[in-house]
């Protein structure tokens, strides 16, 4: 098979996924790079999302099976490109794998994990818990493989887990791998993420407890979450009954994200059902400069809005700092519907943190045109590559995988023509 | 908010803001993050986003708003404001175009702001004194010991500045007096004041006085400590003045020439205040401009005002001291036209904040408004 049908595609979350399925679908050879350790991406990391609420596996799972299914694909988790050469029709791409230290023999018996003695910060659950140095990434990870980190896992760590395994799946000597690819086109998918809530030096992140971020949240709700679906702040484990939601944590501000990260609103709305769904006696409040319901989710918005226990309250916060001799959080705000600057206590605030472009922490291995925030620009890619997604602007799932469809489309006309 | 209220907006007066600098007002999205990362600012109906508002919509009773003086321009609005809006520097405009209104002509009050007419406002006291010291006194370097009194005799300076000042006293008194009229006049956003007019208005100098509110800025800081220090520099200086005024008037041979002499020497520490003040007043200011901005031509007017004021009135008596007499009287000329603009022009420049920010404070303490 020549690089004239080939399609790489750097990212296996949502979008990527959907690009190379579709692409594959239509008869491509795909190839998916992943950097982290399974297929699905921040989608993975939702309690439930829009537009139908359903929580991830809805969606995920499908495309996983088509994968499985389909010949024309292959993927590499922990893998990226660090350097691309050649134009359009042929790329000579190099990709890097790092050692996962498990095979494919892994049956995720969960044996290793429990004979581990050493313990990592959960990323997956964006630092709320601990897993194993040996672990599975989260219950339905695809591929269904354990991970070691070995940064985590000093010593003898790494033997507990050789002995406990009865699968031969661990080699604890796998070296970083070097693979080449030559393809036709690329589609970039590598996707977002969360700015980091602790360069708001006013909104207490990482310095109050239980102030929390939006993906947080999605992991508290979610069942395979740390708190096993039951929303409880991070403190003292008790279930909040008063909840603040501060939108625009860092976006359409010039100190942090000049732009609308576009989903917060939404997201915000939509933890506020949480919220009321597993604390029917709860309160929420949501904290806005301008509510921000794109096309068809004002409907969702206005069914918020007429919850008697939710307050939107038109007015940002700026400031907020722990209540003495508590854990509780005091927020400032003027509600600018009335005129009062206001200091309220709750028992947990939620950010509504933005999104950053994965391009901007790390630039694509060819000279790209950025705007200054680190999207890519559309227009100035070269022939051959595209971008998809949250990398051209804040965007969310359903917009993604219309646009990961549309950019399988534009590699393929592109390799029709050399063809 | 109760009843309607009839807006009219002055598309004028919004050109107005942003050619005096506040070119960033109409960025303000009304988000309130300046209201509440504001120290001083109360929690009943809080500045600075009110002011904004009515800055962009060209509302002009703005500018009769005593919020806009109880803001010190910390500038941790400015710092934190999402769209870099600047609601320090647009307040600080407001007050510059509050002392127009209420200043006697308001014509000067503009001359002040215009770069275009400094040279005719340092001609002005410069032919003035030129012109007295050459009926009265000697224009030239006078032979023999360095005596300032040969150039202008002292009756003569008195008489100059004490009707500079009894002018700037009057058309302040005048604007302040509008001031608290308009505050008090019924409109959508007045407080009642209530209690007692004296022993508030001693509370609100007390708290002047010290700084108490200066002190609550967090990103400009050293700010009040460097006021501070330029505040009791001119405390020192004018009592020195004083005394020497009652001392040649009142008892230029008795009892109080002794403690004259003695009191004479204030005028040392005075000075080294106000210049050690204003020095690092400009440095910080220098220091803070990316976050803070720099400042309008407004506010530097006054500043090299009292820097030139405060750098004169050293080297008057230093060159005075070495007996430079070539060097002397022309410095002291200079210290004289310095603060003949200083005291004449008070009514027109950011001086007059003395008495319209303790107007504003004053009515803050007396509605209940956290001051």
């Amino acid at each position: 098979m020549n690089a004239d049908n080939k399609i790489l595609v750097i990212g296996g979350g949502m979008s990527g996924l959907t690009a190379a399925l579709e692409a594959a679908e239509a008869g491509s050879q795909v190839i998916i790079t992943e950097a982290g350790p399974y297929l699905g991406g921040r989608v993975a990391q939702l309690h439930r999302y829009f537009p139908k609420l359903c929580p991830p596996t809805c969606g995920l799972e499908i495309n996983f099976r088509r994968i499985k299914e389909n010949p024309h694909i292959s993927f590499y988790t922990m893998a990226e490109v660090t350097q691309v050469s050649g134009s359009a029709g042929n790329f000579d791409v190099t990709v890097k794998v790092r050692p996962r230290y498990v095979n494919d023999r892994c049956v995720a018996c969960h044996a290793c994990a429990e004979a581990c003695p050493q313990w990592r910060v959960n990323d997956f659950n964006y630092g709320l818990d601990k897993t194993k140095a040996a672990y599975l990434p989260y219950d339905m990870a695809f591929p269904q493989q354990y991970v070691i980190d070995k940064s985590a896992c000093s010593s003898d760590c790494g033997q507990k887990c050789l002995e406990a395994c009865a699968y031969d799946a661990i080699e604890l000597h796998q070296k970083p791998q070097t693979l080449n690819f030559n393809v036709g086109a690329i589609i970039m998918a590598s996707g977002w993420e969360p700015y980091d809530a602790t360069k708001m030096d006013n909104l207490g992140f990482g310095v109050v407890a239980n102030v929390i971020t939006n993906m947080q949240m999605e992991r508290l709700a979610a069942s395979n979450g740390p708190t096993g679906g039951q929303i409880l702040r991070p403190s003292d484990q008790q279930s909040p009954k008063k909840v603040a939601f501060v939108q625009c944590a860092g976006s359409r501000d010039e100190n942090h994200l000049p732009y609308c990260s576009y989903i917060c609103c939404m997201a915000s709305l939509k933890q506020a059902t949480y919220v009321r769904e597993k604390a029917p006696e709860a309160e929420v409040y949501i904290f806005y400069i301008d509510i921000r319901t794109p096309g068809r989710y004002e409907q969702f918005y206005w069914k918020v809005r007429d919850d008697e226990n939710v307050h939107l309250i038109r007015g940002k916060v700026a400031k907020i700092t722990q209540e003495p001799g508590t854990d509780n959080v005091v927020v400032v705000a003027e509600n600018t519907a009335t005129g009062n600057k206001q200091s309220m206590v709750f028992d947990m605030v939620v950010l509504a943190a933005g999104m950053v472009p994965s391009t901007k922490a790390s630039p694509f291995p060819l000279p790209l045109s950025y705007t200054p925030d680190g999207f890519v620009i559309q227009d100035l890619l070269p022939p051959g590559v595209y971008a998809v997604g949250t990398l051209k602007g804040p965007l969310d799932v359903t917009k993604s995988v219309q646009d990961g469809t549309g950019a399988a489309l534009k590699s393929l006309i592109a390799l029709g023509r050399r063809s | 908010m109760a009843g309607e209220i009839l807006i009219k907006p002055d598309l004028q007066f919004v050109k107005r803001v942003i050619a005096a600098g506040g070119d960033t007002v109409k960025k303000c999205y009304q988000c309130d993050t300046c209201s509440v990362v504001c120290n001083l600012s109360p929690d009943e109906k809080p500045f600075p986003r009110k002011e904004m508002l009515q800055a962009q919509w060209g509302l002009k009773e703005v500018l009769s708003d005593p919020d806009i003086w109880l803001c010190h321009q910390c500038s941790d609005c400015t710092v934190y404001c999402p769209r870099g809006a600047n609601p320090g520097e647009v307040l600080g405009v407001l007050r510059q175009m509050a002392i127009e209104k209420y200043a006697t002509p308001p014509v000067l009050a503009k001359a002040v702001g215009d770069p275009k007419f400094l040279p005719l406002l340092i001609a002005f006291p410069m032919i003035l004194l030129a012109l007295a010291a050459k009926m009265f006194g000697y224009l030239g370097i006078p032979e023999g010991e360095i005596v300032y009194g040969k150039m202008f005799p002292t009756l003569l300076i008195d008489f100059i500045f004490t009707g500079a000042a009894a002018f700037a006293v009057a058309v302040l008194a005048k604007g302040a007096l509008a001031f608290w009229q308009d505050i008090n006049a019924p409109h959508p956003w007045r407080v009642k004041v209530e209690g007692n007019l004296a022993g508030n208005l001693i509370a609100t100098l007390k708290d002047i006085l010290f700084h108490n509110r200066f002190r609550l800025c967090e990103t400009t800081y050293k700010r009040s400590t460097n006021h501070l220090f330029l505040v009791f520099g001119f405390i020192f200086l004018a009592m020195v003045t004083g005394l020497a005024f009652y001392h040649e008037w009142f008892d230029p041979h008795g009892q109080i020439t002794k403690v004259y002499v003695t009191m004479k020497l204030l005028a040392i520490p005075g000075t080294a205040a106000l210049l050690y003040g204003i020095w690092n007043l400009i440095k910080e200011r220098q220091a803070n401009a990316e976050k803070a901005g720099y400042g309008s031509y407004y506010d530097w007017f006054l500043i090299y005002v009292i820097l030139v004021v405060g750098a004169t009135g050293l080297l008057s008596w230093l060159f005075r001291l070495v007996g430079i007499g070539i060097l002397a009287y022309p410095t002291y000329f200079l210290h004289l036209t310095a603060i003949f603009m200083l005291f004449f022009y008070a009514p027109y420049t950011k001086l007059a904040h003395i008495v319209y920010r303790t107007v504003a404070m004053l009515h803050a303490r007396m509605s209940g408004r956290g001051f």
